[in-house]
């Protein structure tokens, strides 16, 4: 017997220009856990800091972790991690998609998949439990994700899972997505895989994941989460009044409610009540359809949807005949940004109808194409381009014309045919919209006007846009936003933020968990810095390591509050620690697992210094664009009805947040002594060989 | 699934799991399995006379399934004390993508997440005359006396896989880490996956009822 279980045991390395194909055991990188973590050990280790995203020598990691595939709620996300195309000095990054596959990785006995190298010629990946192969995809090269899915799945049996990249990725798109389950995305690094010539994994597995707790435990632990889980977002309160529920909130993702109903289901399926008490309606209370696609979704919603595991269904199902005349499927689903993307065309849309339209259709053709829109940045960036005929200046005068504006004037939803083929084959000079927001600001010399534009929701010159940042508890979310080197997929603080509940008990629940009250403001009438804010930033960015890691969804967890009464609205932050420990049988506490969460984040740290070559990470990375600072101009920082925020303020709050990390509060570079703590002797070393020691 | 698509299924090589795909070429009949008729356990009489029927039997709704799988590892947690989604007893994941029958050319349209959405969950029937318990050489089956389930002695059963062909449904599976089969027990009359469904898509139906149970939810996957 092994000793630890959770983990599969083993590590698939695949080198694809000597077609090696090898194992290693998972245990030395425990440290790191998994997914997120494991993927930064190995690029720290193998990937040379002048490397570039599409050169031979690059690797991408598929990491599941030691909870994927145990059946533990909300445990099926996968992570990615590799150097971003999309970032302007190609520092290390993840994007993640959910769905099924990394369960299916655990149960064909790997923990994660490591891409090496460059195949002469289009190769797919097939992995069925130990019987690893590549073959030819002379014939998928060139098909979009759906028909890869499918074509892949014929030659392997039905129940393979599937991993590919459509188009966009084949042709170094740098934002596109490698993409599951037809829907479940994930964006930044379709390219690496194209850059490859690695079209798709395919896996079956037929083994089992073990827990080293006794089944008893187990089960008990799943109970008690089921108990405390909300809806999506852990929202905790309803969105309407309802005779069970004390509070509620409009805003909230829990829209269950009597007369409304999944509309196209063959059967009369009503959201109807759903009592936090009753298990078996959980899958209904997140109705999300008309939270993404507006009222008149709901009755073209077949049902929701979702990832391997999880018992909130956030994915959107819906059937719109009215697709068949765009030549696409009738069967859409997605979530949140998967739909939202395509708003800026939307915003000239003639009717809900059109609107509802732009949104299905353009998920459909994007997820075929494994297109990515950088959080919905790409349709900020083309209406300001637009607005202020910069296309006009920077495109060939016959592109221009050739493209339909007209249709985009009047928010046709064919403006979305016509756009997303040029963005998925690298089509004429628009397409390198797709580059990403910094690379476009230099290539048609946009300036600062493009960056400082508050409507345009910049956040970083690295050119990703805001994700949770000082609208979400000023300085919290601020500080969240200005670490990773995209956009942060950090819903640790979003989540509890948005739980629905009164203030009142937001700020009980925020004194007992990061010390203080003052952890969290008024929303829109914030308070300067302080230690308990730093404290809840640290936490936030922590817990999202270990959820990526582990692999948790950082949209359910932390469960810092529930929808029960009876518990005064208190959920459980020792959740993650215990799965951990019942998984594994390396037994932690919240403290000892959160110290994990640190190391991850210290190692991504290490490896952005690394990159950059310089320890001055206050100046150099995380710097915030001027609008967040300069809006509302009538209004001071810190008064109410404005999120502008306070250079000073955020200065303070940054060296705040390096002390909590035990980085150097001048620099935000990790010290010499937080490595030896961390047991990161060979990055100390590392660092200290190329004088990069703060 | 219409009956076009049912007809062009022949386009893609091996629209089944590798599992059935083994089954069928030792059965020589591919295809056989897949359109035996729901109400064969009543008629198939060979081993019928004198055995009790199961109280009831599981089945899940195509309409209120979310292929979460939840009803998966639950099964594998109490029955096995690990997460094993390939010999749980509730077969969802294999149909998840592209229902039973695996992609056709006009998959979009078939069955399952990559299609019109409808996931199709296998279960076991506890069929009457239960063609696992005829097929097995070890006479490793029997009757539970309590709920009438058709179960597996792990002690008498040797893995050989007899059931597993045997099944027009799929659901016995040899657990390829001990090498016994296994197949649904019932759980003593109280179903894991039922009690554990986030949207009360599985139903424990008392056998009076199961006939028109299967017979509802057959219209339902074929009208979809």
């Amino acid at each position: 017997m092994p000793k630890y279980q959770g983990w599969a045991g083993k590590i698939l390395r695949v080198n694809l220009s000597s077609g090696s194909i090898t194992t290693e055991d998972t245990v030395k990188y425990k440290e790191y856990i998994g997914g997120m973590g494991l993927g930064y050990k190995i690029m720290w280790d193998e990937v040379d800091e002048n490397t570039k995203p599409f050169d031979e020598e690059n690797i991408i990691v598929f990491g599941a972790g030691p909870l994927s595939g145990t059946g533990a709620p909300c445990t099926a996300r996968t992570n990615i991690t590799s150097l971003l195309p999309a970032n302007p000095q190609n520092l290390i990054g993840d994007s993640h998609m959910g769905g099924h596959f990394s369960p299916e990785m655990k149960y064909a006995g790997y923990d994660a998949i490591v891409i090496e190298g460059k195949a002469s010629r289009p190769v797919w990946l097939r992995i069925e439990d130990d019987k690893v192969s590549l073959e030819s995809a002379s014939r998928l090269w060139g098909q979009g994700i759906f028909d890869t899915t499918a074509n892949i799945s014929s030659m392997m049996g039905k129940e393979a899972q599937v991993a590919a990249i459509g188009q966009a990725g084949e042709n170094q798109v740098p934002l596109s997505t490698i993409m599951t389950n037809g829907n479940h995305s994930a964006g930044g690094h379709g390219g690496i895989m194209g850059s490859k010539n690695l079209k798709a994994i395919g896996i079956i597995g037929t083994k089992s994941v073990k827990y080293a707790a006794d089944k008893e435990d187990w089960i008990e632990l799943n109970e008690s989460v089921m108990s405390i889980i909300g809806a999506n977002n852990q929202h905790v309160v309803p969105s309407t009044p309802q005779p069970w529920a004390e509070f509620h909130d409009a805003s909230s993702r829990w829209t269950a409610q009597e007369g409304l109903y999944w509309g196209a289901a063959d059967q009369e399926v009503e959201t109807g009540i759903c009592k936090p008490e009753d298990t078996n309606r959980i899958g209904y209370r997140t109705m999300k359809a008309i939270k993404d696609l507006g009222s008149i979704s709901e009755d073209y919603t077949v049902r929701m949807g979702g990832c391997q595991s999880c018992p909130i269904r956030c994915h959107s199902s819906v059937k719109v005949p009215e697709l068949e005349k765009y030549g696409v499927s009738p069967y859409v689903s997605n979530t949140c940004m998967g739909f939202w993307n395509h708003w800026y065309v939307n915003q000239n849309a003639k009717s809900d109808m059109d609107n509802f339209l732009n949104k299905t259709l353009g998920a459909q053709l994007a997820d075929d194409y494994g297109l990515w829109f950088n959080y919905g940045q790409l349709g900020r960036d083309l209406k300001y381009l637009y607005d202020n005929g910069i296309f006009e200046e920077v495109l060939p005068e016959d592109e221009y014309d050739d493209i339909p504006w007209d249709l985009y004037e009047v928010g046709d939803p064919k403006f979305l045919v016509d756009f997303y083929r040029r963005l998925a084959f690298r089509e004429g000079e628009i397409s390198h919209i797709s580059d990403g927001s910094a690379q476009i600001a230099e290539r048609w010399d946009l300036g600062d006007d493009y960056w400082n534009y508050k409507t345009n929701k910049l956040w970083s010159r690295m050119g990703y846009p805001i994700h949770h940042a000082n609208e979400s508890n000023g300085q919290v979310g601020a500080l969240i936003n200005t670490i990773f080197n995209r956009d942060p997929m950090c819903h640790s603080h979003q989540n509890f933020l948005g739980s629905g509940l009164p203030t009142k008990l937001q700020k009980e629940i925020a004194a007992e968990t990061w010390g203080s009250e003052d952890a969290i403001d008024v929303p829109a009438n914030y308070t300067p810095m302080n230690r308990a804010k730093a404290r809840f930033a640290k936490w936030s960015l922590v817990r999202n390591a270990l959820h990526d890691s582990m692999t948790v969804c950082n949209w359910m967890f932390p469960m810092v509050t529930s929808p029960l009464k009876t518990r005064n609205y208190r959920g459980d932050t020792t959740i993650e620690a215990k799965y951990f420990s019942q998984a594994t049988g390396m037994k932690v506490n919240e403290e000892e697992l959160d110290e994990f969460g640190r190391r991850i984040m210290t190692l991504h740290r290490a490896m952005t210094v690394k990159q950059m070559g310089t320890v001055d990470m206050r100046n150099e990375h995380d710097r915030i664009v001027d609008w967040v600072f300069e809006m509302d101009p009538d209004k001071n920082a810190f008064e109410a009805g404005t999120i502008k925020m306070d250079r000073e303020d955020m200065e303070k709050a940054r060296t705040m947040l390096y002390e909590e990390f035990g980085w150097d509060p001048k620099t935000g570079a990790p010290t010499a002594e937080t490595l030896d703590e961390l047991g990161m002797t060979e990055v100390k070393e590392e660092l200290a060989s190329k004088n990069l020691l703060p | 699934m219409t009956k076009e698509n049912e007809e062009s299924k022949n386009f893609m090589q091996r629209p089944t799991t590798r599992r059935e795909f083994i089954k069928k070429s030792v059965e020589g009949a591919a295809g056989a399995a897949v359109s035996f008729s729901i109400l064969n356990m009543f008629t198939d009489s060979a081993h019928a006379q004198g055995i009790k029927t199961a109280d009831g039997i599981v089945i899940v709704d195509p309409v209120k399934c979310t292929g979460c799988r939840r009803c998966e590892t639950n099964c594998t947690a109490v029955n096995d004390g690990k997460a094993h989604p390939y010999i749980s007893r509730v077969k969802v994941g294999q149909n998840y993508n592209f229902g039973k029958n695996g992609p056709s050319y006009n998959y979009k349209y078939g069955d399952g997440h990559l299609g019109d959405f409808t996931i199709v969950g296998e279960t076991c029937r506890q069929c009457e005359s239960a063609r696992c318990m005829s097929a097995c050489p070890m006479d490793a089956i029997s009757v539970d006396e309590k709920t009438g389930a058709r179960v597996i002695d792990k002690k008498k059963c040797v893995g050989c896989g007899r059931c597993a062909v045997a099944c027009p449904y799929d659901i016995p599976t040899v657990d390829p880490e001990t090498s016994k089969s296994t197949k649904c027990t019932l759980c003593e009359g109280k179903p894991t996956c039922a009690a554990g469904c986030p949207t009360g898509a599985i139903d424990f139906v008392p056998w009076k009822d199961v006939e028109m149970a299967l017979i509802e939810r057959e219209n339902l996957i074929e009208n979809n």
